[in-house]
């Protein structure tokens, strides 16, 4: 595996994409982290806690779109 | 005086939401906003934009481009085939973010004066953008900012009725 090497002293413009493409890149690994994890039948109660969120939060953002996309969801 | 949207910016920001929520966003960013500019409603806008080159295709590589670049200098790499995709929720109305809304407030302080927003100024507003990604995609893209705002308002001003 690469080292990776963030760089604090990096020019501003280039520090300031980067924490947003960060930040996009994180929106899109969860979404296919938590449809993969309730595919696999995990609960709301893990993925929030994996997460670091509350299960509320969790729930509110992935909820309509995993059942639209047929994914059977546990209660608990 | 109120300044409308003419038909064809409001279908431009129709189908933003369209491009974000392709490209998985929950959100109508500014490059949703252009890529929009590049279809069938683009107009004035599009035609500016193909002068330099920028079809759709174009300003999506430059906007992959910026994203790669940008997290490259967080040491981060996507695998070569991109991420997997998630599955969307085809109910989601998408907000405009904050970028989006820069976009729109810049366009409706090019049209004053004018009768209709145009997508013309759609264009002028996501060009005149100082940072963000739309700004580091082009510049990245080696796109004559200054320039492609010049010929925008020329073309805004050869349609005037």
């Amino acid at each position: 595996m690469d080292v990776i090497e963030i760089r604090p002293d990096a020019d501003p413009a280039d520090a300031l994409a980067a924490v947003a493409a960060l930040r996009r890149l994180a929106d899109q690994l969860e979404d296919v982290a938590v449809e993969r994890a309730m595919r696999a039948g995990w609960g709301w109660p893990q993925v929030a806690e994996a997460l670091g969120v509350t299960r509320q939060a969790v729930h509110k953002k992935h909820a309509r779109r995993l059942i639209a996309a047929g994914v059977t969801l546990r209660r608990r | 005086m109120v300044v409308r949207f003419a038909e064809h910016a409001r279908a431009i920001v129709r189908q933003a939401e369209e491009e974000a929520a392709e490209a998985g966003s929950p959100v109508v960013e500014a490059e949703h906003l252009l890529l929009a500019m590049t279809g069938e409603h683009g107009s004035e806008a599009r035609d500016v934009l193909a002068s330099a080159g920028l079809d759709r295709d174009g300003i999506r590589a430059a906007l992959d481009r910026e994203f790669r670049q940008s997290l490259a200098a967080a040491g981060v790499t996507l695998p070569a085939g991109g991420l997997p995709r998630a599955s969307r929720d085809p109910a989601r109305q998408a907000r405009l973010a904050a970028s989006g809304k820069l976009v729109l407030e810049r366009a409706l302080k090019a049209a004053a004066g004018q009768r209709q927003i145009r997508p013309g100024h759609l264009l002028l507003g996501a060009l005149g953008a100082q940072a963000g990604t739309v700004h580091r995609a082009l510049e990245l893209a080696g796109v004559d900012l200054g320039d492609l705002a010049a010929r925008a308002r020329q073309a805004l001003d050869r349609g005037q009725p």
